[in-house]
């Protein structure tokens, strides 16, 4: 409300009606929050962050749909399909989903809205937190049935004003769904058809989905069932569950005069390794997505995701907030963005600022070094010299990025199927050893060409061809000059013809080994005694494992070749120089992404000005003040106690700590002033409260400590 | 005078056996003959049923229970013959009456003819209590004459768990309402087994009894014209049997699944199952129609297995798309479900580490999981314990429950990484629950001190242990000593 409306000469009461306070009000909050997204949407770094992030979340999307298309496509044709012959019993469509919850609530709506589509506008979605019983669980289908469907007609044809808006709860009863539907499909009336076109069609099945069958109560599930499958003749009712675990569970849940009425259909989705596996190779390590995990963060995400929680969601939550956490950094962030021309005009327009902010980047003193004197002062005082520098670098770090991507997947490819896969089978491991270190330098990483020294030429020549193709279809697409990459291609392509021109020469290769063979054969069948024969065979083995055919040769160049080209390509992200721009490598998110409650509890406590901030207790965690609070005087000299604390000593080094000056030489026989006894319990209690101490049964005016270590 | 009424119906069942038909109207004769045709094997039942129903002069008897196994024909019966005879007659299943007011408002639906249009949900009559029931019935009777009319409730069972004095009064609606109205019971438990305090008027009583192998076989040799239905649809080629043929088919089925499972309508199910794999090798002309002791040899294998499926319809869609019941090993082997089944690393190692607190005695903890214990000292007692024949294994007793601090005590005493103590670990316990690996056995007001239960079994536990490189005997106390 304005100001001035009130303003009067007489002291008085003035009367708002609500509708316009609340309307002012909501249009306040609204506004607030639009002005401090505006805030931020002035600044580069927000805009880039922004456009990036919508890109990469409408990739997800894409690739969740996509992924989940194969499974949902046949469950919607099951669906479909369920009440086309005469049924004995409920359609069940078990689909196996893997434990994760909070990414399963995505499938389900995206199923939710396929059925909606294609087979029928009746589905229901129970989840266990609302059908504690069974009352609760039909009421609650039967709402989503009737009053659902109404709100869509509603919507359709207002000017059918005498209908009333919903039914009431306590009509429901599976009387009245049966009527319904009755209503809706049965009825030959004309005045149905022309309401509702589709009723024409045949009789729409009603759909139930229960996205958590293990949650729920298996009792309600059974009735439910029993009741479905006594409607059987007038309701067609399919049940989709929602498996996490496996079938076997249904079978335990269910006794089986209710597993025998139903018959269940079992779908698979996907696993969720699986699905992380794409959304990585698909939307993160692509070529022209510029922000990159550097290898400290990404196996972070990773290890929460294989360790805790299999949560794909949860993986891209984390990745987004490395990306807020990433740009909120400042102007130098924006660069990191997708188009070239983008970055062109972003560093045009960089004010003083935000070169100062791209300065203290801290690859940036690497450059400095490198250059001569005056070039040094001048990249540190020159903006417009800074600029160009800058922009140089920043294409190079994109070029850099671009082929780090390229052949770590030719490295990927070249390795992830040999015996015990040092570098790992996923895409992901190797991303993570590229990133965080040299690859060319790490053990892994010649363990894998020695056992690439031993692969057949089959094998072998099945891996070139598979790299050529993936970069080749890269260069192509992008490049028409020859550059290093196509090179590159033309370079194996080339082995790849030598090998088979040596196919073709291998028939001499034999023919000339089997006349060698030939003739060093008399020498062996001479007489000799066992020593000689053996001497004999040794020297033969090593013979001819020096002499290396004509496909170990041309391996052995192959693989040296490849060698030399990854080393020079795969060498860690550090040594760019900006590098910071596109990669986030600031481990400290950790404590912002897994919790830890007892970790901060125990700073809290042990060290108050971690998060007071106060100036009294700025120093070393050790000592304890009377300046601090009581409970962390309480908690500090617990610390120091075994494992039955008696309370009196307690108190008594409590109260010595917070009244110093009481210097007597009889400590036992101090009075305690009753107000310290007071803060004394309290903190006690406190401390009791969170865990740390409970009162010991054994002994009297002892408490037993819970925890230990720090 | 109820009394004397309930003995002259008694005599009438009774009497039941000795007179067959020969007094009986024509139209009746029709009925019983019509029914028995229908339900073969029943007609004991068929009889005793239409001598309570055949006359509309005389009244109706107040009550009758019948009852007997599952699908032994007890509410097709009922129906058929109450359908036949043309009596007015209201079916319910309690199945779908969670409350009492549920059940007395459809009843009355059901009675006074009303369909519930959803549009308002009226016309509807609303019934709260049993008064309101009865003051309801004698409203409609004066509408719609409901003299002589039926109630049919079905699955009676669950009114054990609902009002006390529902049945009660449901066994004496006659007298309560003033309208002959008969109630019919089905269920499939004695009635002895209502337990109820007050003087019950005794429904009369009628049991359908299992079906016998011979009879079983005679029913489901009325599905000839099915399988040969079936027979067209599944296979190109059309096999021409002929009766005798399905005759030998069922008889083989039966001798397999006869001894595990009486119920008819899972045996059909089975059966029709079953038929197409075995005319599966004539199809493929690996046999002939004639050759039945191949064809046996052949099937006896598949019976046995699907003999595991039963009660289970399971199918499972390939990538073939082709549709067929999986083999048991899928279903239930342990190891294929603990290796199907996906857990992050550490909630694999929190399942194993509630497996052994729930196994193992709280004493043996410091023994099991402390790196420098002092050895125990084994009396005399506990060497003769352990030598003991198996029964004292705790893997073999049930689970004992554990507090929340021990399950995380053993965690991080079997895990040789130093993992730090984080909230993400502390939900996985609480997905674990969700997921009925482990069960809750506190309430769920007390955040403190929570106590769970495993509810995993050891080849399950082995199997992930396996998976792990974990080696679960070493910790057993069960094991340990060996």
């Amino acid at each position: 409300m304005e100001e001035d409306q009130t303003v009067s000469v007489s002291k008085g009461v003035f009367v708002f009606k609500n509708g316009i306070k609340a309307g002012s009000k909501k249009s306040k909050s609204k506004k607030k929050v639009g002005t401090s997204l505006h805030l931020l949407s002035e600044n580069p770094w927000y805009k880039s962050y922004e456009t990036l992030w919508t890109s990469l979340e409408e990739q997800i999307d894409g690739l969740n749909s996509e992924m989940f298309s194969s499974v949902l496509g046949s469950l919607v044709d099951f669906v479909g399909e369920s009440y086309r012959f005469d049924v004995d019993e409920v359609p069940t469509a078990a689909l196996l989903t893997g434990i994760n919850m909070p990414d399963h609530k995505a499938q389900f709506t995206s199923l939710a809205k396929q059925l909606k589509d294609n087979v029928t506008e009746h589905v229901a979605c129970l989840y266990a937190q609302d059908c504690q019983n069974i009352k609760y669980l039909v009421d609650n289908l039967i709402n989503q049935f009737v009053n659902e469907d109404r709100c869509d007609s509603d919507e359709d044809d207002m000017e059918v004003v005498d209908k009333p808006q919903r039914i009431k709860k306590s009509l429901f009863s599976l009387q009245l769904l049966q009527g319904w539907y009755e209503e809706l499909y049965l009825t030959e009336t004309p005045k149905v058809e022309i309401k509702k076109e589709k009723c024409k069609n045949k009789k729409k099945v009603l759909v139930v989905i229960i996205p958590d069958f293990e949650a729920f109560n298996p009792e309600v599930l059974q009735r439910f069932i029993l009741i479905a499958y006594s409607y059987i003749n007038v309701l067609p009712i399919v049940i989709v569950l929602g498996i996490a675990t496996s079938l076997s569970t249904l079978h335990t849940s269910l006794p089986y005069h209710v597993s025998s009425k139903v018959s269940v259909q079992v779908f698979h989705s996907k696993p969720s390794t699986e699905y992380l596996n794409k959304v990585l190779e698909d939307v993160f390590f692509t070529l022209d997505c510029p922000f990159q995990l550097g290898g400290k963060v990404f196996n972070l995400f990773v290890d929460i995701f294989l360790f805790y929680d299999f949560s794909v969601s949860g993986f891209i939550q984390n990745i987004k907030y490395a990306m807020l956490e990433h740009f909120s950094y400042g102007n130098a962030m924006s660069l990191c963005s997708e188009s070239k021309k983008e970055i062109k005009q972003l560093i045009k327009k960089f004010k003083h600022e935000d070169c100062e902010n791209t300065r203290r980047l801290l690859s940036f003193r690497k450059l400095v070094e490198s250059e001569s004197y005056e070039n040094r002062i001048k990249l540190l005082t020159d903006d417009d010299y800074f600029k160009i520098v800058l922009e140089e670098e920043v294409f190079k770090l994109r070029k850099y990025i671009r082929r780090l991507h390229i052949f770590l997947k030719a490295l990927w490819i070249l390795v992830c199927d040999l015996p015990k896969a040092p570098l790992g089978k996923h895409l992901r491991e190797i991303y993570s050893v590229g990133t965080s270190q040299s690859i060319t330098k790490s053990q892994e990483y010649k363990e894998c060409f020695q056992l690439l020294n031993f692969q057949s030429k089959e094998e072998l020549c099945r891996k070139i061809e598979r790299v050529i193709m993936n970069v080749g279809s890269i260069v192509n697409v992008s490049y028409n000059k020859p550059n290093k990459l196509q090179e590159f291609v033309i370079n194996l392509k080339a082995y790849l013809n030598d090998m088979d021109v040596e196919n073709n020469e291998e028939v001499d290769v034999e023919i000339l080994t089997d006349v060698t063979n030939n003739m060093e054969e008399p020498e062996i069948s001479g007489q000799m005694d066992r020593k000689q024969l053996k001497e004999k065979l040794l020297g033969m083995s090593k013979q001819t494992s020096k002499q290396m055919n004509r496909y170990e040769q041309i391996r052995q160049s192959l693989l040296n070749y490849l060698s030399e080209t990854f080393e020079i390509y795969l060498t860690k992200p550090s040594s760019m120089y900006f590098h910071e721009i596109c990669f986030f490598n600031d481990i400290s998110i950790r404590t912002h992404i897994i919790g830890e409650h007892r970790a901060a509890i125990h700073s809290a406590l042990n060290n108050p000005h971690h998060y007071l901030q106060c100036n009294c207790c700025d120093f070393p965690e050790t000592a304890i003040r009377s300046c601090m609070p009581d409970i962390s005087i309480a908690y500090k000299l617990h610390l120091e106690c075994g494992k039955l604390i008696n309370l009196y000593d307690w108190l008594q080094a409590f109260v010595s700590i917070i009244d110093p000056y009481d210097d007597d030489e009889d400590d036992a026989k101090r009075i305690i002033h009753p107000e310290l006894q007071a803060r004394f319990t309290q903190a006690v209690q406190e401390l009791e409260f969170l865990g740390f101490i409970k009162s010991s049964k054994r002994k009297a005016d002892h408490v037993t400590r819970t925890t230990w270590g720090g | 005078m109820a009394r004397r009424f309930q003995t002259t119906v008694r005599r009438r069942v009774t009497s039941a056996y000795s007179v067959h038909g020969s007094e009986l109207s024509p139209n009746l004769k029709h009925v019983k003959l019509y029914t028995n045709e229908c339900f073969p094997c029943r007609s004991n039942e068929i009889d005793q049923l239409l001598n309570l129903f055949k006359s509309k002069e005389e009244p109706y008897p107040c009550s009758v229970y019948v009852y007997g196994g599952p699908s032994t024909g007890k509410s097709s019966i009922i129906k058929h013959v109450l359908k036949n005879l043309k009596i007015n007659y209201v079916m319910i299943n309690i199945i779908e009456c969670y409350t009492s007011k549920n059940l007395y408002e459809i009843i009355l639906n059901k009675f006074s003819g009303l369909h519930v249009y959803p549009l308002n949900g009226q016309p509807y009559t609303k019934c709260e209590n049993l008064m309101e029931f009865t003051y309801q019935l004698k409203k409609i009777s004066s509408i719609i004459n409901l003299n002589g009319s039926v109630l049919v409730i079905d699955k009676v069972d669950e009114l054990r768990d609902m009002d006390l004095n529902l049945l009660n009064a449901l066994l004496k609606l006659k007298e309560l309402t003033g309208i002959s109205l008969c109630v019919v019971f089905v269920s499939e438990i004695l009635f002895e087994k209502y337990v109820s305090r007050s003087n019950v008027c005794e429904p009369i009583k009628i049991y359908f009894p299992q079906y016998t192998k011979e009879q079983l076989l005679e029913i489901m040799k009325k599905d000839y014209n099915q399988a040969q239905h079936l027979i067209v649809n599944n296979f190109q080629k059309p096999i021409h049997f002929d009766l005798t043929f399905y005759h030998n088919y069922l008889n083989v089925f039966l001798s397999v699944f006869f001894r595990a499972c009486k119920d008819l309508a899972e045996l059909k199910h089975m059966s029709k199952v079953n038929f197409i794999k075995y005319c599966d090798p004539i199809n493929q002309n690996e046999n002939t129609i004639n050759d039945s002791v191949t064809l046996w040899r052949n099937m006896a294998p598949l019976l046995k297995s699907s003999l595991e499926t039963l009660y289970l319809r399971v199918l499972i869609k390939n990538s073939a798309k082709s549709v067929e019941i999986q083999s048991k090993e899928f279903l239930f082997s342990k190891e294929k479900l603990a290796q199907s089944l996906e857990l992050p690393y550490y909630a694999k190692f929190l399942l194993i580490a509630a497996y052994l607190a729930s196994y193992n005695p709280v004493k043996d903890d410091k023994r099991l999981f402390m790196k420098f214990h002092e050895k125990s000292k084994k009396s005399i007692k506990d060497v003769k314990l352990k030598s003991k024949v198996s029964e004292h294994y705790n893997t073999q007793l049930g689970p004992k429950m554990f507090s929340f601090d021990r399950l995380l005590a053993i965690f991080y005493a079997i895990l040789d990484k130093k993992v730090g103590f984080n909230n993400n670990l502390l939900v996985q316990v609480s997905s674990l629950v969700e997921l009925q690996f482990l069960i809750t056995i506190s309430d769920n007001c007390s955040l403190d001190g929570q106590k769970y239960k495993c509810n995993i079994n050891f080849e399950f536990v082995n199997t992930i242990s396996k998976m792990l490189g974990f080696n679960i005997r070493k910790y057993l106390s069960d094991f340990s000593h060996m």
